[in-house]
């Protein structure tokens, strides 16, 4: 039960979270086609609704059209993707969902390396009761992966980000760094003194 | 017969249906119903109750066969394993073994095998899939604009650099505080600044102001959210920005310590030279201010003047000194 309830979230948690922009059409996505599977075999069989413990209430319309708000797309010059964890094959798989969710959507790759790991070390008591010589060592180590991305968009990086983000491991952290760029706004173009001569503080 | 079987069945809450072979692969689901018990109590027969109690423990089926022998070579794996899930050994057709071996042994295989199951999988996120959900998503993408294309382009027409993290974990709480915290830079030269306002507003700043690149930081994370703290920057900015402009009163009382670069005019190594060259006798005889204006004229002294502002303001180093040795030789007619 779990994986059609995971897959009917994956596909319309962008309905609800992008905002302004929802659009699950008749594009058959693999996740659509899944969802539609499931529900065409499960219809011959006559087994009761009680049986299913989450019955589909929530989807049944056709989601809205795609939105286009006025407001201009942020800019990210740079965003880094750091991923944090115990397991190096787990990251090793990870950097090669992600960068190829980045070559699929058309975002640029700068860099993906890896920077050392980090290792916590504790040194303990081998025994309850005196035997101080003895003694056993534990480590914590931390692998690390990061992918840097330049030259996109707000919304690609919206998309991609949580695309990313709801398909991380168990077990993995991830820090993102953005780097924004952004015009001279208007008011720090000219000084305001210039045409009045009363001093008053400028307003944000 | 039907009635005493639904009871059981009721009681147990939990019996395979592997006679719905459409069900979701490798599940072994719950379901109390009329079908199931009527085809389950079909196959296993009426329970033996001879000596052992008012309620017998139902024997145990056999399991069929795993699903991964039905699955054709060419199936559609995305429709196996379309979400996160764990690793289940009947579903994956791979001859896996995973562990650590014992002596004089194999790893062990996957019937059963923890090790598989504890390890987060990426069976759902084949290169298959992925593109499946990149197809899906691509109209909520948007392009860069292809004018962009080199950085010195993006920081002549978008100069403001604002920097913030955000933290993914698990843990307690999904909230991190340092996820607050923003950074803006600014070159100064993008800023419509003249010579008075830049020292003014390096003055201001202080620290904040890198002089190798020219560039203005203010790391603001004073307020709890980061929207807050990105309007608390730009305020920041506009402020210093317009302060620097004004010339308050006692700006007028600047000393020559408070000066940010050496400055020549009025200063004594003017006086020093000027002094020289009149005790020397260079130029004709004539009222003081006269003379002095005339030698300040002259372009050795023009060179020493350059040599001694260098010197004081880029520090000491082979090519400053040996542009001051040259102009004090011309200079002394040495």
């Amino acid at each position: 039960m779990a994986a059609p309830m995971a897959l009917r979230r994956e596909l319309f948690s962008l309905a609800r979270i992008l905002p302004g922009i929802s659009h699950l059409g008749p594009r058959a996505s693999g996740a659509c086609t899944g969802h539609r599977k499931y529900n065409i075999v499960r219809s011959p069989l006559p087994l009761t609704s009680s049986t299913f413990f989450h019955t589909a209430t929530v989807f049944s319309s056709t989601p809205p059209a795609i939105t286009v708000t006025e407001e201009p797309d942020a800019l990210f010059q740079r965003v880094s993707v750091l991923v944090k964890g115990h397991d190096r094959a787990v990251l090793d798989s990870y950097e090669f969902f992600a960068t190829m969710a980045a070559k699929e959507l058309g975002i640029n790759i700068s860099k993906v390396y890896e920077p050392p790991k980090e290792a916590d070390r504790l040194t303990l008591l081998k025994s309850i009761h005196v035997y101080k010589k003895h003694r056993v060592q534990y480590e914590m180590r931390t692998y690390y992966r990061c992918i840097e991305l330049s030259h996109l968009t707000g919304s690609t990086a919206q998309v991609y980000l949580e695309y990313i983000q709801r398909n991380l491991p168990e077990g993995v952290a991830m820090e993102v760094t953005k780097n924004a760029m952004e015009k001279v706004p208007d008011h720090i173009l000219e000084p305001m003194w210039k045409d009045d001569t009363t001093d008053d503080k400028p307003s944000q | 017969m039907a009635s005493h079987t639904s009871k059981a069945i009721l009681c147990l809450g939990r019996i395979n249906v592997s006679g719905l072979g459409h069900q979701k692969p490798g599940s072994r689901v719950t379901y109390a119903t009329a079908l199931s018990v009527n085809s389950s109590a079909g196959k296993t027969g009426p329970p033996d109750r001879s000596g052992r109690g008012p309620f017998v423990r139902r024997p145990r089926r056999d399991a069929g066969e795993p699903r991964t022998e039905k699955m054709p070579v060419d199936q559609d794996w995305t429709a196996v394993y379309p979400a996160a899930a764990s690793f289940k050994p009947n579903t994956v057709p791979l001859p896996m073994r995973m562990g650590y071996p014992m002596r004089g042994s194999v790893p062990p295989e996957k019937q059963g095998n923890l090790e598989l199951i504890k390890i987060p999988n990426f069976l759902h996120l084949t290169p298959a899939a992925i593109k499946k959900h990149c197809e899906a998503l691509k109209p909520f993408c948007t392009e860069w604009p292809s004018a962009l294309d080199s950085d010195a382009k993006c920081d002549e027409h978008f100069p403001i650099k604002v920097t913030s993290t955000d933290y993914v974990s698990a843990g307690p709480s999904v909230r991190n505080p340092s996820a607050r915290i923003v950074n803006l830079k600014v070159k100064l030269s993008s800023l419509n600044l003249d010579d008075h306002a830049r020292k003014k507003m390096l003055k201001l700043v202080g620290e904040r102001y890198c002089k190798k690149n020219d560039v203005l930081t203010i790391m603001a994370d004073s307020c709890p959210l980061r929207q807050q703290n990105y309007d608390y920057a730009m305020y920041l900015l506009t402020v210093l920005y317009h302060e620097s402009w004004k010339t308050e009163a006692w700006e007028a009382e600047k000393t020559v310590a408070d000066m940010e670069e050496y400055i020549w005019e009025d200063s004594p190594s003017q006086k020093n030279i000027l002094d020289t060259l009149v005790r020397m006798k260079v130029a004709g005889e004539g009222e003081d201010e006269e003379v002095r204006e005339q030698l300040l004229g002259r372009s050795e002294v023009q060179e020493y003047k350059d040599s001694v502002t260098r010197l004081k303001n880029e520090g000491e180093s082979e090519s400053t000194m040996l542009q001051y040795k040259e102009a004090v030789k011309k200079v002394l007619n040495l």
